[in-house]
């Protein structure tokens, strides 16, 4: 009997020694792996923010109105941005390629799901992204025109059309994530076909007048008395 | 090269014939011809009495197949022209060429074509004359053309006498801002006619800004403001009364805003190393009268002007939040509150809001266009301030009250530098 | 080879207008003679030219070159003898050479007999032969043409206590028309030289032949039966005799003096003269054009006569004033070459002797639609001297060689009538016919081919003309039609190289041949015909369909 106890030790000693042996050359594969990653995405991230810079990335970025978004959630310019998430992506790419090395079967198949979700997570980020850059300029586009064609309701408008805005930008980055897409898309078109109807009826109904004169002003013959109402700027 | 583009055979055949000349007088036209009849036959009368000897073509730009003999029938000359004896014309053929365009021109591609014709006809001076321009006479044209030609001015903007009220954005924006900047005396930098030196005419045409969007709308004030900055000599010369344009729609106050201060504030960027670190002042010599000011009864509507003044700046809060300087926006925010008959806008908020306009437009805080648009209700509240102020003055103070905001812009630039230098804050 | 039979040459001649006195002294007394012209026949005839227009030559004391007459029916002694015209005459004729002479009628010299006798007293029966006055009062408003000199259109004679009317020098009494007597003096006078063998007569100044209270006293309908009355006779008695006015009017107010074809046979184009100068200034055609479209039709048989510069000042009468200060300005900027309203300089100084101008002047001249003269010297391109008074700077000796006094005579230099030309530039010694005689390329060698091709072609003297108005203004081009012949002149004005498309669809088909080389040129098509030219260059194409 202590024979077979030794002889068990041995194997189980045996076997974890060679276990060890084998593991500890995945694992120093996979540190090379992430080391090299890690520079390789310096690489990138250096790479990408010349190239970021000399096309003024950021000026265009301010002029859309992100760099402010940006800033209120105290995040970098936008090249910074993304020459850093370059560099997350890339290295963290690198760590899971050095971790499926490890061999782990569930973990690879759970890194392998992982990477065939990524790409969607970008373009969901992206969607999102522009869709609050749209919002601004269109939002505050649609403000400047009503408020210098004296419409009192400027910022109803205003916001309105960033609202619209912002839920479509919301709706499809999550339908882009798969996230309880039948769901979001049934409540979105809900929600945007009975404020459309609202819409239509508080117009049509109650805004006969306002209509009427709408198209007057915009569609028919200038008043000699709306000449005059300001000096000519020229 | 960029010219072959503007060359059309049928253009390039016309310039052959011509030769080299004297004069060029440039006609961008964007509707038919008969409005530019008028416009022809004053320049023609100019160019046949006081231009006898001189070697002359007359440019007409225009979209449509139309041609020179058009233009000729248009002007209705021949007979009208013959005012010697035994049926002797002028001394000279004065050339008429029509340049045929797809479309209406932009005033860049007529101004840019105009140029090109002047380079390779080798003009020593040229004119441009808007078609809408409804009080031409032959002596207006004759004193453009005889100061860049004769006087050798490289530049000719007009001067005229207006109305007092008329002409706010050009007399409380657009030229005491360029006097002090650039340093240009000249009260016309928008000129919807004004003559050049074939030398400015070149030094302009082979500049590489003629796909930038504010040169396809307001070239003449980047011509006016280049002429500025480089030392060329200008001067104003007088053409009489300011009349409105014909065949203009009611005025567009946002639209006129973007393509005159869009295209100064474009200018203060491509100019900044003129302007910047440099105190340049250029006298502007005037050929005949003086500036004058008439002061006719006119109506207007100003309790419209100062409502739309006020819900502008309260809507466009978070806009101008951006835009300006703290203390600036929230004297402005105070004078909002004011009644309206106690609303006054003092010269040196104007200015300074003015700068920080610039300046932000420099920085590009938010979209350049967007940042032009949201001026709109301040200029409306600079107007309805202007004309409460003014409205029973003479136009000898009106004349002095404008000079002192001449001397505003001036005191300020030192606001405006540091503005302009400086790194953008987060505003929350 | 006396000239042919032809009651229309003076359509198809080159004419060379002279001074007897200046072109060539044959006796050594220092003034040219008709025995010194006799042998510079065979120059003439070599230059190609079919007719002399002879300069005044009768006895005159010389106060207005020869234009103020003692003697219509005899010779300046000082010119030879009336054998001797007789002789240079028949020497001319049998080159084939026609002879025009001056009939000077509206005035004489105050040393004529007849004025000396009508001056004598009011009661001479020669008395009404001139226009008197007891003041001068009569005819206001009239206009006077030697600015210059003359004050007045009246000159008060001492003698007979009255004033006498005179269009020009006061010393150039005006002949009364109103006389019949004065009409048939002057035919006998006509009679005689016709006679004697003479082709032709310039009128001078035949516009102020009448007066009449309240006009102008130029271009009178009495002044035009005058004119047909002697028309008449000449064509009974002398037909081919040809009758040349000098009338220095616009076109339309010379037209009358062609009336239906029987009064002047011709007359000077004088608008055209100034303005051929103008365009090649402006670089422009316009002048040109204008004045040509402006120039009405004239009956068949009869011509324009069309000249660059002769004996007189390059008038400046016919041009607008502005037209005038430009011309002033461009071509006689001192103020010592302008006279009575023109400028006194020859063809070459006032081209700057630019070979190339005078070239394209000329061939304006031979190729539009008139006579052609030419003014002695021009051929070899001879300077003026403006400092020898009213016109007699452009009236110098011809230059024949460079030996004393330019082969013109053997005289002392002192002598001479008038001292010859002899700057560096256009002396004698470097402006001479012997010289230009010697190489192929001399103006005066060109000038032969030029006229030797136009006499050629009947379409230069009795064409049509049409003008072709490419949009070059630099360019001028017409097509001449005679006939089946059809002639293309291409003309640049300017200084410089000009691209020029001309429209000769009308002509499509035709190959031009250049007429000086003979040379084929590529033949018209659909498309306008694009031509290059040198500065001042001109193209002379016979239009052929081959």
């Amino acid at each position: 009997m202590r024979d077979t106890i030794i002889q068990g030790l041995s194997q189980a000693y045996s076997n974890f020694v060679h276990m060890i042996a084998e593991f500890l050359p995945h694992l120093l594969v996979m540190l090379i792996i992430i080391a090299f990653g890690l520079v390789v995405a310096l690489l990138f991230k250096y790479l990408l923010r010349t190239i970021l810079r000399l096309t003024k990335l950021d000026k265009v970025s301010e002029e859309a109105g992100a760099t402010k978004v940006l800033r209120l959630a105290h995040l970098p310019s936008m090249s910074e941005l993304l020459s850093r998430s370059l560099f997350w992506v890339t290295w963290f790419g690198f760590i899971l390629v050095g971790l499926s090395v490890l061999g782990v079967a569930t973990l690879q198949e759970q890194i392998s799901r992982f990477m065939r979700f990524l790409p969607e997570v970008f373009i969901a980020i992206l969607i999102l992204f522009l869709g609050v850059a749209i919002a601004n300029f269109l939002s505050r586009a649609a403000l400047l025109a009503a408020v210098n064609a004296g419409y009192a309701s400027a910022r109803i408008v205003s916001w309105s059309i960033r609202f619209v805005i912002w839920i479509l930008a919301v709706t499809m980055t999550l339908e882009e994530l798969g996230v309880a897409r039948q769901t979001v898309i049934a409540a979105f078109s809900i929600l945007f076909g009975a404020t459309m109807l609202g819409l239509a009826i508080a117009f049509g109904l109650g805004g006969q007048d306002l209509a009427r004169r709408f198209l007057e002003k915009n569609l028919g013959p200038v008043r000699q008395d709306e000449k005059k109402n300001e000096p000519q700027p020229m | 090269m960029a010219e072959d583009t503007l060359l059309s055979d049928d253009l390039l055949r016309q310039l052959i014939s011509v030769g080299e000349v004297d004069l060029l007088v440039g006609i961008p036209s964007q509707y038919s011809f008969s409005p530019v009849a008028d416009v022809v036959r004053a320049v023609e009368q100019s160019l046949s009495r006081q231009f006898v000897r001189q070697r002359v073509v007359i440019a007409l730009l225009d979209g449509g197949e139309k041609n020179a003999e058009q233009l000729a029938a248009a002007a209705g000359n021949g007979d009208e022209r013959r005012n010697h004896t035994h049926g002797i014309t002028s001394l000279r053929t004065i050339h008429r060429i029509a340049v045929n365009f797809a479309a209406a021109p932009t005033p860049g591609a007529a101004l840019h074509t105009t140029l090109a014709i002047c380079d390779l006809v080798r003009a020593k001076a040229a004119a441009v004359f808007s078609p809408t321009t409804s009080n031409l006479s032959a002596e207006s044209v004759a004193n453009l053309l005889t100061a860049v030609y004769r006087d050798n001015f490289d530049f000719a903007a007009p001067l005229y006498t207006r109305h007092k009220f008329q002409g706010l954005l050009m007399r409380n924006l657009l030229y005491p801002m360029s006097r002090a900047l650039f340093g240009s005396g000249m009260r016309e930098v928008f000129p919807s006619e004004w003559g050049f030196s074939g030398r400015l005419g070149s030094h302009c045409f082979n500049q590489e800004i003629w796909q930038e969007e504010v040169i396809r709308t307001q070239p003449e004030a980047w011509m006016a403001v280049n002429a500025s900055c480089d030392d060329y000599r200008c001067c104003q010369v007088y053409l009489g009364e300011k009349l409105p344009p014909k065949n203009v729609a009611a005025i567009d106050i946002v639209d006129i805003l973007r393509q005159t201060v869009g295209a100064l504030f474009w200018c203060l960027e491509s100019q900044q190393t003129s302007w910047l670190d440099s105190e340049k002042v250029h006298s502007a010599p005037t050929i005949g009268p003086a500036h004058q000011l008439t002061s006719e009864p006119t109506e207007m509507d100003r309790h419209r002007i100062f409502e739309m003044f006020r819900s502008g700046v309260t809507n466009l809060e978070p806009v101008l939040s951006t835009i300006l300087d703290p203390e600036t926006h929230s004297e402005i925010k105070a004078i909002v509150s004011l009644e309206e008959g106690k609303f006054r806008f003092q010269s040196d908020l104007w200015v300074r809001t003015l700068y920080d306009f610039a300046a932000s437009y420099h920085h590009a805080v938010i979209n350049r266009d967007h940042l032009v648009q949201a001026l709109a209700p301040l200029y409306r509240g600079m107007t309805h301030s202007y004309l409460v102020e003014h409205a029973d003055s003479s136009p000898a103070e009106i004349e002095a009250a404008d000079e002192m905001l001449c001397s505003e812009f001036e005191l300020q630039k030192p606001y405006l530098r540091e503005k302009w230098k400086s790194k953008v804050e987060v505003k929350s | 080879m006396a000239p042919p039979r032809d009651n229309l040459w003076y359509k198809d001649a080159v004419i060379y207008q002279l001074h007897v006195r200046t072109f060539s002294d044959s006796n050594g007394d220092g003034i040219g003679d008709f025995a010194g012209l006799t042998q510079r026949l065979d120059y003439l005839q070599e230059l190609g030219v079919t007719a002399i227009w002879v300069l005044p030559f009768y006895p005159s004391p010389l106060r207005d070159d020869g234009y103020d007459i003692a003697d219509y029916t005899s010779v300046n002694p000082g010119y030879g003898t009336l054998n001797d015209f007789k002789s240079f005459l028949d020497a001319a004729h049998a080159r084939g050479i026609r002879v025009i002479i001056e009939l000077v009628v509206n005035h004489t010299s105050d040393q004529h007999p007849w004025f000396k006798e009508a001056r004598s007293s009011r009661d001479n029966p020669k008395r009404d032969w001139y226009v008197w006055s007891d003041t001068d009062s009569k005819y206001q408003g009239v206009p006077i043409v030697f600015v210059d000199t003359e004050t007045s259109n009246w000159a008060w004679d001492p003698t007979s206590k009255s004033y006498y009317w005179h269009r020009f020098f006061s010393h150039q009494p005006d002949l009364n028309f109103d006389n019949p007597a004065v009409f048939e003096t002057v035919w006998e006078v006509v009679k005689f030289w016709v006679e004697l063998g003479v082709d032709g007569f310039r009128l001078d100044a035949v516009a102020f032949l009448v007066e009449r209270e309240g006009t102008l006293c130029e271009n009178l309908p009495e002044t035009h039966a005058i004119i047909q009355e002697i028309r008449r006779r000449v064509d009974a008695a002398y037909p081919g005799t040809m009758l040349l006015a000098e009338a220095n009017q616009w076109p339309a107010d010379v037209r009358a003096y062609f009336a239906d074809g029987n009064e002047f046979h011709a007359a000077f184009h004088f608008p055209l003269m100034p303005r051929m100068f103008m365009a090649v200034k402006l670089e422009d055609r316009k002048p040109i054009i204008e004045i040509l479209e402006q120039t009405p039709e004239i009956p068949d048989i009869c011509q324009w006569f069309i000249f660059l510069r002769n004996h007189d000042e390059l008038t400046l009468e016919m041009v607008t004033e502005i037209e005038r200060d430009y011309m002033y300005d461009e071509y006689a900027r001192d103020k010592s070459m302008r006279i009575n309203r023109g400028i006194r300089r020859r063809l070459a100084p006032l081209m700057n002797n630019d070979r190339r101008q005078v070239e394209l002047l000329n061939g304006l001249l031979m190729s539009m639609p008139g006579t052609p003269i030419i003014y002695y010297g021009d051929e070899i391109g001879m300077g003026d001297n403006i400092y020898l008074g009213d016109r007699n700077g452009v009236r110098t000796p011809m230059q024949w060689s460079g030996g004393q006094n330019a082969g013109f005579s053997p005289a002392d230099p002192e002598r001479l009538c008038a001292p010859v030309i002899s700057n560096e530039i256009y002396g004698y010694k470097s402006v001479n016919v012997a010289s230009q005689e010697r190489f192929d390329h001399s103006l005066l060698r060109w000038m032969k081919s030029l006229i030797r091709v136009r006499n050629a072609f009947r379409v230069f003297s009795r064409g049509s003309i049409e003008f072709l108005e490419p949009s070059n203004h630099r360019v001028l081009a017409y097509i001449r039609k005679y006939g089946n012949e059809i002639v293309l002149v291409v003309n640049n004005l300017a200084g410089s190289a000009q691209a020029v498309e001309l429209d000769v669809q009308k002509y499509k088909g035709y190959v031009p041949i250049e007429m000086f080389g003979r040379n084929l040129f590529p033949r018209f098509g659909n498309l306008p015909y694009l031509l290059t030219l040198g500065p001042y260059q001109f193209y002379w194409f016979q239009l052929r369909r081959i």
